[in-house]
C-alpha cells in the first residue's frame, strides 16, 4: 500500500474510533466501537489499491452515519446502563 | 341589562383565578415540609464537601495547598508509571514481556491499527488530543512519556 494511502487509512480509522465513542448509548457504542475494530483489521492485508479506494469510500460513508446517528442518539438519551457505572 | 352582563363576565373571569390562587397556596403548603426534610441532606452534602476541601500535604511541593478537582502535579516518575498502566490493561500486549524502552512493532508484535489505539488511550488518560503527525512516531513507552513530559511542561 502506498504511504499516502496507508496515512489516509490510518486517520479514517483514528477519526470513526473518536467518533463512535461518542455514543451515548452503552449498546451502540460498544457495538460501532467493535464494528470499526474488526472491519479494520479484517481488511488489513488488502493490497489492491482499487480495492483500497472502494473500502475507503465506503468508511467514508461509514463515518458520517455514525456521526448522523450520534446526533440522533444525543437528542434521545435515556438512563444510564447497569453496566456503565 | 349590560351591567349585569359585565357583572357575570367579571364574576367567570374571577372564579378560576381565585381557584387558581388556593391551588398555588397548597402547593406552597405542600412543597414547604418537602424543603424542610431535604435540608439534613443538603447540609451532609456539604460537610462532605468540605471534607474534600481539607488542604493535604503533598511531599513534592511541601506547602499546605487544596486539591480542587485537581490531580496532584505531574512527575516523570508519574507520567511514566501511568504511561505502563494504561499498556498493561491493553488486551494485546503481554504484561510481561513489556519494557519501557520496547518497540511496539518490533518487540511487541503490534501493527499500526493497535499503536492507533494506544494513542488514544494514552490522549484519554492524559485528557489532551496528540496529533497525527506526532502520534505515529511515538512507539515505545519511553517516547510516549518523553512526549507527554513535553507537552505538560514537565521537567527533572
Amino acid at each position: 500500500m502506498a504511504a499516502s494511502a496507508r496515512a489516509q487509512v490510518i486517520s479514517l480509522y483514528r477519526v470513526m474510533l473518536t467518533e463512535s465513542k461518542k455514543f451515548p448509548s452503552y449498546n451502540f457504542r460498544t457495538y460501532a466501537v467493535r464494528r470499526v475494530r474488526d472491519a479494520f483489521r479484517a481488511n488489513r492485508t488488502v493490497e489492491d489499491p482499487k480495492a483500497v479506494e472502494r473500502l475507503m469510500v465506503e468508511g467514508q460513508q461509514t463515518l458520517e452515519l455514525i456521526k448522523r446517528q450520534v446526533t440522533i442518539g444525543k437528542m434521545y438519551e435515556t438512563q444510564k446502563n447497569v453496566v456503565e457505572d | 341589562m349590560a351591567a349585569r352582563v359585565l357583572q357575570q363576565c367579571v364574576r367567570t373571569l374571577a372564579r378560576p383565578s381565585l381557584r387558581l390562587s388556593t391551588g398555588s397556596l397548597a402547593v406552597r403548603a405542600a412543597v414547604a415540609p418537602s424543603a424542610f426534610v431535604h435540608r439534613p441532606l443538603s447540609f451532609s452534602a456539604d460537610s462532605r464537601r468540605t471534607r474534600w476541601l481539607v488542604p493535604t500535604r503533598i511531599p513534592s511541593v511541601g506547602v499546605l495547598c487544596r486539591q480542587y478537582g485537581d490531580l496532584p502535579p505531574l512527575t516523570l516518575e508519574t507520567i511514566k508509571e501511568r504511561v505502563m498502566y494504561v499498556l498493561k490493561l491493553y488486551d494485546k500486549i503481554n504484561p510481561e514481556k513489556l519494557d519501557t524502552c520496547s518497540h511496539f512493532m518490533k518487540d511487541l508484535g503490534l501493527d499500526s491499527l493497535d499503536q492507533v489505539e494506544i494513542i488514544m488511550a494514552m490522549e484519554d488518560e492524559f485528557g489532551f488530543e496528540i496529533p497525527d503527525a506526532e502520534a505515529e512516531k511515538l512507539m515505545s513507552p519511553e517516547e510516549i512519556v518523553q512526549y507527554i513530559a513535553d507537552k505538560k511542561d514537565v521537567y527533572e
